[in-house]
């Protein structure tokens, strides 16, 4: 006998394009996306590379040139310090940048692991984490975020001060990681939950996919099926709520800097700038409105690029 | 064992029970089964939606979901009983020795992996072949199901092939390490006519090539005439009936394998004829009727029907075709 021939009418022919680069074509159609992808990576530009284009240092004082308008000199103008603005906002940005990766890093790895035991493991993980998840949800963030800082700030501080003075070891002297510590760590602390209950939800979902039923039918050890079937196809929504996160994260920052609980001055913050600004801003409206509109147009330019993913990612959804 | 023939089993299913925990307790969906498969023949399944089938062939790989179970009977596969075998020497035979093609084309291939990765897998985990002997024979597979130009589409990724073509693939796949049963779970449902013969008619000249056994499982009398050698027909969970094909069109015994078959249209009815169905549906498990679970539905249902639970007896004089009905053994002894 020989083999059935193909009727080359039933043959669709469309290009062979992959899943991502189909993505990025969806993505590329669509513009305010494209604005959030752009700033973005400008943004992230300035962060890496802030030392290197600022034209001040951002401590150095000119007590002479205090409180300036935006000149060609000072294109924000100066501060009360008589402090470069721009500078500044540039430095702002690495710290964002920084707080923001590194919180979303600290959340995505907790989230996603205690998400998978859950989703993966089932009873009795899941009910506890997802407890967990319940309850850290529950809590007013911005009142976790000041107990924290306060009830912590001051024993680290002087646990810090002991071990430098029995050891002498200067690592204890530097007191802006405490800064760091404490805000990278409780900010992580309230961010993970939505990845938790994303992730899960992911692979409980497709764990009973028929294409894992598939693989598992063909013998493929469970290693191979989680590496390559599971978490693939969990990744787009998860890259998604990532960008998203990232835009959060910085306006959390903010916000904690400007209740005083964030990233401690001098390090310049957006957030600590725009508290600055804001005692003064009848006079001084530059001071409040650069730090202001950059974290604006972050927080912006993330949404907008979260979004744009969101569409790109889910062929189905709306074009 | 004796020399190759079709009484040599490669399959053998004794008594094979499925239970689901569900909500309402636990509920009996596949009630002592019993299945064979010679060497070389090939098994239609046959049953209306919601009978059991997929169930029971995901039993044999222990791919049942969460909370259903196997809890009774024997599976034996070239000897060795699928249910007592370590998750090791199983996985050798999940896409090794069985091959398994899945009802949905749609959704049974990984959408974010390129279709040749997909059929290398198992030859790579199985074969130990490197990626570019696996890739060419890859392209061979693609070749054998009919697919055109097989080496543009390995790089291609499901959605961007039709229905059919994602079957033939799921095929392929099934088909990669030479199994020597092949498993096909309502491959055509998903498809329209035209491509469902023409996948008949593949798998059909693959199994006279290749030598190997199969379970076609379908709910689709008419599809599986010219493909199977044996037909077990499943009601609720139970095999009502078990013939040769030939014996089974020419004689069908069982009540409701007698209504599947007058529900079949053919080409001396004419246009007007109304399509004969049976009536009522099927119970869902866990409110199986006491006795014969076909009883409410039947026509020829008498007191005992609903006493007790007819047993699969011979009604022919070589045994090769049982029928498990009351009615159909008192007119046998009757005559
Ligand atoms: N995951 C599940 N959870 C609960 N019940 C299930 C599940 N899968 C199947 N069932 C039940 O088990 C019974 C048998 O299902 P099965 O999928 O084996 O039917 P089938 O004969 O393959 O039908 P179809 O022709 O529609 O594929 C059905 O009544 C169904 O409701
Ligand atoms: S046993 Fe009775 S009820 Fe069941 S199919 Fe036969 S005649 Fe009908
Ligand atoms: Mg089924």
């Amino acid at each position: 006998m020989t083999l059935v021939q193909p009727n080359p009418a039933i043959i669709e022919e469309e290009p062979p394009v992959s899943l991502w680069r189909d993505a990025w074509h969806r993505l590329r159609r669509n513009k305010l996306a494209i604005f959030g992808l752009g700033v973005v990576v400008l943004l992230a530009f300035v962060a890496i590379s802030g030392p290197y284009l600022t034209p001040y240092d951002f401590l150095s004082q000119d007590l002479a040139a205090r409180n300036q308008a935006p000149s060609l000199a000072h294109l924000f103008g100066t501060d009360d310090l008589g402090r470069d603005v721009f500078s500044r906002v540039v430095y702002g940005t690495r710290t964002a940048f920084l707080v923001a990766v590194v919180v979303t890093a600290i959340a995505l790895v907790i989230g996603t692991t205690l998400g998978a035991i859950a989703g993966f493991f089932g009873e009795p993980y899941d009910r506890i984490i997802m407890w967990l998840t319940d309850m850290a949800m529950s809590v007013p963030n911005l009142l976790l975020v000041v107990v924290i800082n306060a009830s912590l700030k001051n024993p680290i501080a002087r646990w810090m001060e002991a071990q430098y003075m029995a050891t002498l070891n200067p690592f204890y002297r530097e007191t802006i990681w405490i800064d760091f510590f404490l805000v990278f760590g409780s900010m992580a602390l309230i961010s993970w939950p939505p990845y938790a209950r994303l992730v899960r939800a992911q692979v409980l979902s497709i764990r009973t996919r028929p294409y894992i039923t598939a693989a598992m039918a063909l013998g493929l050890s469970n290693r191979i099926i989680m590496m390559r079937y599971v978490v693939p196809n969990a990744l787009g929504p998860l890259i998604v709520s990532v960008s998203a996160g990232l835009g959060t994260a910085m306006v959390l920052e903010s916000a904690f800097s400007f209740l005083g609980v964030g990233v401690n001055p001098p390090t310049p913050s957006w957030g600590n700038m725009i508290s600055d600004g804001l005692r003064v801003w009848q006079h001084y409206p530059h001071l409040l409105a650069a730090p202001a509109f950059v974290l604006g147009l972050a927080s912006v330019a993330f949404s907008f690029l979260g979004d744009g993913l969101n569409d790109a990612l889910n062929p189905r959804g709306t074009k | 064992m004796t020399a190759r023939n079709a009484q040599e089993r490669l399959l053998d299913v004794k008594g094979l029970t499925v239970e689901i925990d569900g909500r309402r307790g636990p509920a009996v969906i596949v009630d002592g089964i019993d299945l064979h498969v010679g060497k070389g023949e090939t098994l239609g399944v046959v049953g209306e939606s919601g009978c059991g089938k997929s169930l029971t062939m995901l039993s044999l790989m222990r791919l049942l979901p969460n909370k259903i179970k196997v809890t009774k009977g024997t599976a034996e596969f070239d000897g060795r009983d699928l249910h007592k075998m370590s998750t090791r020497e199983l996985r050798k035979v999940r896409g090794g020795d069985i091959g398994f093609v899945f009802q949905d084309p749609m959704t049974s291939l990984n959408p974010v992996m390129r279709i040749g990765d997909q059929l290398c897998e198992p030859l790579i985990y199985h074969r130990k072949m490197a990626k570019a002997d696996a890739r060419k024979r890859a392209v061979e597979l693609l070749r054998l199901v009919g697919i055109p130009g097989p080496e543009e589409r390995l790089e291609a990724y499901p959605h961007e092939l039709s229905g059919g073509m994602r079957q033939r693939v799921m095929i392929a796949i099934g088909l990669a390490c030479d199994p020597k049963l092949l498993i096909a779970d309502e491959p055509t449902t998903a498809l329209d006519v035209t491509i469902q013969a023409q996948i008949v008619d593949l798998v059909k000249d693959l199994r006279n090539k290749l030598g190997m056994s199969v379970v076609w499982i379908t709910h689709d009398l008419a599809l599986i005439a010219g493909l199977a050698d044996r037909v077990v027909v499943l009601y609720a969970g139970t095999v009502v009936e078990d013939a040769p094909v030939d014996d089974l069109y020419a004689n069908p015994s069982h009540p409701y394998t007698r209504g599947l078959l007058a529900s079949i249209p053919t080409l001396s009815d004419a246009p007007t004829a109304r399509l004969s169905s049976i009536g009522g549906t099927p119970p869902e498990p866990g409110r199986r009727p006491a006795g014969c679970p076909f009883a409410p539905r039947c026509p020829l249902a008498m007191d005992i029907c609903r006493r007790e639970v007819p047993k699969l007896e011979p009604i022919s004089s070589g045994g090769s075709h049982r029928a498990a009905c009351f009615a159909v053994n008192k007119a046998l002894k009757a005559a």
